[in-house]
């Protein structure tokens, strides 16, 4: 099962005392611990991962890395899983996706013959014609479309989020990463370092630098060990900076985790992306970047197959071929595109161990084995002085072959900053510029490649953030690190007659397709893209972005410079949903009284950003329980939590001022003791709020406003005061205090049994009035209101004694069969008084003349809140009119919502309706043409599945006109 | 009937100490506010000590806390001492100062031990390390999309805690978040 393993060194990453099995696609597979899922299949000769997205051709890794979607697979949770990153330890069961039959025998494959009828950019073309045929095709795009399957029945796991301080970010754990942490913490600041990959070091794991190898490991323990031990540091390993936003804002993710990074700088040592070579059915697995055949052999310790070729366009790719022949691995040639090597000494190197090598030449085209799953032979064609291809040199056998032609700064963080990516068409070197302030990079991203300047520019780097933090003298001398090594070869690409020469593996586009996106007119890099989807997929343009502007600059007359490439924007790297939406924060706001209403099996139902009882009950008999809570209080006595009733205090010589100006009544002569209905109007003349003012002093008012409402009042109540600068206090004492209204006929007679200091008598305390004073030990203030229509007091209490409150008031209530009454109990009560609801029984819209509340209005004074649009709308024509209404019982009952018809016309809504037990049948109000607004008038409601109901207008309110009941 | 105060959290469980890390309902220690323009002066002529910007919270007599939310604006704290079931006063306690009902408005949750920024990390924006936020430090904002004030003090073994001062009617919300965020360190 281990063939391909080689003996350690090799495979630092993997521990072989700890055998792992896997199943993929239904066989097992045996790794290691600290293999990935695709190392430990590839270790059992099993390049074929997967298939691609638009021709289903078999693909094997690439990068090895994470940074591919050749490795994308299915986990029984989640689909679209690298396999690359996936530890095997942690996923067992595996499976390929995006085929229909076998992996191996995929039917849709037929598509990759049906290319030359599926050109780029026929969808936009085709299923349109004739119309209505996109129906049609959409059903079987969409069938076809998309890669794995969501499982809908799992639990989804736990995630959450953290903020992290520091001073300085480095993004990136490679050499450079390393060099500035060390000195950028050593100077004293306090470093995040951020790596994507389970160790530190990056590239010195696994590349070899020198011809000797004798930098590498050193370099590695040496900067790791200093790492690990400098407090000043904390290391993310396996995690992902997948964003910079303003202020070195970062997101990063790792394992169930999204921290929320706020660093003062950040320094980009993210490295660079290695670059494949453009020719026929370049993406056959088997075929991968040489930084992959070189973790696979120095991570992992696999030999990707028994003989490996290298087509190579700068002299990394030589080292790439020393490393595998010194793991044992027979190297059939290297194939250099250049017509010299830079470094002699790697010729002498390759001679010493007999490695053929063909100078100037390319590999034209790859030959798959028989099932056409993996690499078998490549045709190596010379190159003319242009760089052309011109005739087969020779054909090798071949299982492995690895490929660079360069390296593209991984710019994607430094460019959603704002930083601009260069290229000389010259020399092929980028560079970045115009970086956001306090940003700063470190080797390969900064195109510096040797070692000894790649460590040299991370503590260049380290100073500069360090000065930028005032943790460094600003004059002291720095100068930048250069670099000489040449590493991109100018043109990599290599069209062949019968194509299928991969730019875009992700959207399986090939060269004709980014030519002849050109041809159809799209001259724009970024246009390019969106017809042709190039570097739209999960790989995000990492290995298509150079090529497509090589291309696309070629076939314009242009410079890739002024080609330019496509814009990056976050994510850098696919991330879940459930990462970006953490633990879920719902805050619910509870009353004091909320644990009582549980035991007593309060059905709790949201009002607004509050839990409040519904009913108490069961759900399933909601009615009977409305009904009887509703019967007690006409009948007897109820008692119901209103502590959600927003409480504002106005305190100040101007107080009463103030309330004149802000509500529509008037205050100024308001008595001490007295409460008053509050309405306010918004600047709209639209009923925004309404409430009760209850005078306690000469400068001072307790004002209830709606639950929903008493936010916006309060701020709206301070923002009029910054203009009218009256000496008055405004503060939400809505928390402050809980509220329990006791209403129905034996109101009096329960607050009688609680030892309360206050004459309830009518004479002393009669409907509207205010008090304070005492039930027992507890100081309440106290109202006499009418809401639901009988005698009832509204009792105000410090928060914290709101229980004792609630149990003084069952204990008295006992003897009487006092009964808790919830929200819609309390609804069809005040629908039977008449009362509206503001929000419920208004709409945005909704002027005083509209619900009946002209007799708020005061005209006398100058001035209130709205004056002048209230003017307006009331004197305009009505349009609609707030009405009660009755229907007959045999109809079907009309809900809220439900649209009044006028002469085929919406001209209204229901906005509450309930069966009263009091009055004996179904009431409710509704919104109606003004010509239909007189008692007995008849109108026309739309009912569920359109059955049209005929609703009688009654005069308000529909329960004890006299208003008798609620001045007892 | 006994009349007792009754804290909102009272009946849930508490977060076992480990590790130093704890979290306490002390929402039945006495607190009172007072705001106006001559607050500060009022409280000086109490005999207390007041900080000299707002966000600061200083010691103040034996027990005693004194926070500053504004320039106009102070609560004083009793991590000691009981409230009382009195209605709190509601009138003007001098020219200008008005007292404010913090005692039942907010409740007061204390979180202690070495860790308590990291867990206030997991919910919150503002950086409470004490290199970024030292004892006498006070932040009003928002943790787990509640508003809250926290203020930095010791406690009567002279170990630092965070004082949370949260709205009633999510402390039992937030007491359980922050329950949860405490998990993986304890």
């Amino acid at each position: 099962m281990t063939r391909s393993r080689l003996d350690a060194p090799f495979g630092q990453w993997i521990d072989r005392s700890e055998s792992v099995d896997i199943r993929f696609e239904g066989k097992t597979y045996s790794g290691f611990m600290g293999d990935t899922v695709a190392s430990a299949l590839i270790a059992n000769q099993q390049w074929l991962l997967s298939r691609s997205f638009k021709y289903h051709r078999p693909r094997g890794p690439l990068t090895l890395c994470g940074h591919d979607a050749n490795t994308l697979v299915q986990l029984p949770e989640a689909p679209n899983r690298l396999a690359d990153e996936l530890p095997i330890s942690e996923h067992r069961v595996i499976n390929a996706q995006n085929y229909s039959g076998s992996l191996e025998r995929d039917r849709n494959q037929l598509l990759d013959s049906l290319g030359r009828f599926m050109p780029v950019g026929f969808y936009y073309k085709a299923f349109y014609k004739p119309f209505g045929s996109w129906r049609f095709w959409e059903r079987i795009i969409r069938r076809k479309a998309g890669l794995g399957v969501a499982n809908l029945t799992i639990e989804p796991r736990y995630t959450d989020k953290q903020y992290l301080f520091h001073d300085i970010a480095i993004i990136g754990g490679g050499p450079a990463g390393l060099s500035a942490a060390l000195t950028a913490a050593q100077a004293g600041a306090s470093v995040l370092l951020i790596d994507d990959q389970p160790h530190l070091g990056g590239s010195l794991n696994y590349h070899r630098f020198d011809i000797d190898a004798a930098e590498r490991a050193p370099t590695l323990n040496h900067l790791r060990t200093q790492i690990l031990d400098n407090d000043n540091i904390r290391v993310l390993t396996s995690a992902t900076c997948n964003g910079w936003f303003t202020d070195h804002y970062l997101p990063v993710l790792q394992g169930s985790r999204m921290y929320k990074v706020r660093a003062k700088a950040c320094i980009l040592a993210s490295g660079s992306s290695e670059q494949h070579v453009v020719f026929r059915h370049n993406d056959l697995p088997g075929i991968a970047l040489c930084s992959a055949i070189d973790r696979l052999i120095m991570l992992y310790g696999v030999a990707p197959a028994q003989r490996l070729a290298v087509l190579a366009g700068n002299d990394q790719a030589y080292l790439t071929a020393l490393n595998a022949h010194d793991a044992g691995i027979a190297v059939c040639g290297v194939i250099d595109m250049r017509a010299a090597c830079d470094d002699a000494n790697l010729v002498t190197a390759l001679q010493a161990r007999h490695i053929p090598l063909f100078s100037h030449a390319t590999v034209f085209e790859a030959h798959a084995n028989s099932p056409g799953h993996q690499l078998a032979a490549i045709d190596i064609h010379r190159l003319d002085s242009h760089g052309a291809v011109t005739e087969h040199w020779t054909t090798l056998a071949c299982g492995a072959l690895a490929v660079s032609s360069g390296f593209m700064p991984a710019y994607q963080l430094a460019c959603q900053g704002g930083a601009r990516l260069s290229y000389d068409d010259g020399s092929a070197l980028f560079s970045l510029t115009e970086l956001p302030e306090g940003m700063f990079l470190a080797g390969s991203v900064n195109s510096i490649h040797a070692l000894h300047a790649v460590l040299a520019d991370g503590a260049h780097s380290a100073r500069q953030a360090l000065r930028h933090l005032g943790l460094a003298p600003v004059d002291s001398r720095d100068d930048g690190v250069s670099c000489d090594v040449s590493v991109n070869h100018p043109w990599p690409i290599f069209q062949h007659p019968k194509g299928r020469e991969f730019v875009d593996f992700d959207e399986d586009l090939q060269i004709k397709d980014i030519v002849n996106s050109t041809r159809q007119g799209y001259r724009d890099i970024q246009l390019v893209k969106r017809f042709s989807t190039v570097g739209m997929g999960p790989s995000q343009g990492r290995h298509s972005a150079l090529p497509t502007a090589r291309l696309v600059a070629h076939a314009t007359q242009r410079s890739v410079s002024e080609t330019g490439v496509t814009t990056a924007r976050p994510p850098v790297k696919p991330e879940p949903l459930g990462l970006l939406a953490g633990r879920r924060f719902d805050p619910a706001r509870k009353t004091p009284l909320d644990q009582r209403h549980r035991a007593l099996n309060a059905h709790m139902v949201p009002a607004g950003n509050w839990r409040r009882p519904a009913f108490y009950g069961a759900p399933q008999a909601r009615d009977r329980w409305v009904q009887e809570e509703a019967l007690a209080v006409r009948t007897n006595v109820g008692l119901i939590d209103v502590s959600t009733l927003g409480g504002i205090e106005l305190r100040g010589v101007d107080a009463a001022q103030f309330l004149n100006r802000f509500y529509t009544f008037a205050f100024l002569k308001q008595p001490i003791g007295k409460t008053r209905y509050v309405v306010f109007t918004n600047e709209q003349g639209v009923v925004s709020d309404d409430g009760v003012a209850a005078r306690i002093g000469a400068d001072h008012f307790y004002v209830t406003a709606t639950t929903t409402g008493v936010d916006t009042m309060v701020r709206e109540m301070l923002r009029w005061n910054a203009q009218w600068r009256l000496n008055v206090d405004i503060a939400n004492v809505t928390s402050a205090f809980a509220a329990i209204n006791v209403a129905g006929p034996n109101a009096r007679a329960v607050l009688d049994a609680t030892d309360c200091s206050i004459d309830l008598s009518n004479d002393a305390f009669p409907y509207l009035a205010y008090r304070e004073g005492h039930l027992g030990a507890i100081p309440v203030r106290m109202m006499r209101v009418g809401f639901v229509g009988e005698l009832g007091y509204e009792l105000h209490v410090p928060s914290m004694l709101a229980a004792s409150l609630w149990d003084m008031l069952m204990n008295a209530g006992d003897p009487l069969t006092i009964r808790p009454f919830g929200v819609e109990a309390q609804r069809l009560l005040r629908l039977e008084k008449g009362h509206i609801i503001i929000g419920q029984d208004t709409d945005g819209m909704t002027h005083p003349g509209e619900v009946g509340l002209d007799w708020a209005i005061n005209r006398q004074k100058p001035f209130f809140v709205g004056r002048r649009a209230v003017d307006i709308v009331m004197a305009a024509d009505p349009c609609r009119q707030l009405v009660g209404f009755t229907v007959n019982s045999t109809c079907p009952q009309p809900k809220e919502g439900h649209l009044v018809i006028k002469a085929g016309d919406i001209v209204g809504h229901v906005t509450s309706c309930e069966h009263s037990p009091t009055v004996g049948g179904v009431i409710g109000l509704a919104y109606v043409h003004p010509q239909d607004a007189a008692p007995d008038s008849l109108f026309e409601v739309r009912t569920d599945q359109g059955v049209s109901v005929l609703a009688r207008v009654c005069a308000l309110p529909f329960y004890d006109p006299a208003n008798a009941r609620q001045a007892l | 009937m006994t009349v007792m105060l009754t804290s909102p959290i009272h009946s849930l469980p508490s977060t076992p100490i480990h590790g130093g890390l704890s979290l306490e309902d002390a929402s039945l220690a006495a607190r009172r506010g007072v705001r106006g323009r001559h607050a500060a002066d009022h409280l000086r002529d109490q005999g207390l000590t007041v900080p000299p910007v707002p966000n600061q919270i200083v010691a103040s007599g034996d027990d005693q806390w004194v926070m500053a939310l504004s320039r106009r604006e102070f609560w004083i704290i009793n991590p000691q001492q009981l409230a009382t079931a009195a209605m709190p006063d509601s009138t003007a306690i001098a020219s200008e100062v008005w007292p404010l009902y913090c005692q039942h408005s907010h409740s007061w949750l204390i979180l202690q031990g070495a860790q308590r920024a990291d867990v206030a990390a997991k919910l919150c924006a503002v950086d409470l390390r004490s290199e970024a936020f030292p004892l006498g430090a006070v932040a009003q904002t928002q943790a787990a999309r509640v508003s809250v004030i926290i203020a930095h003090h010791t406690n009567s073994q002279q170990q630092p805690v965070f004082s949370l001062f949260v709205d009633q009617a999510v402390s039992e919300y937030l007491w359980l978040t922050l329950q949860d965020a405490m998990g993986e360190f304890i």
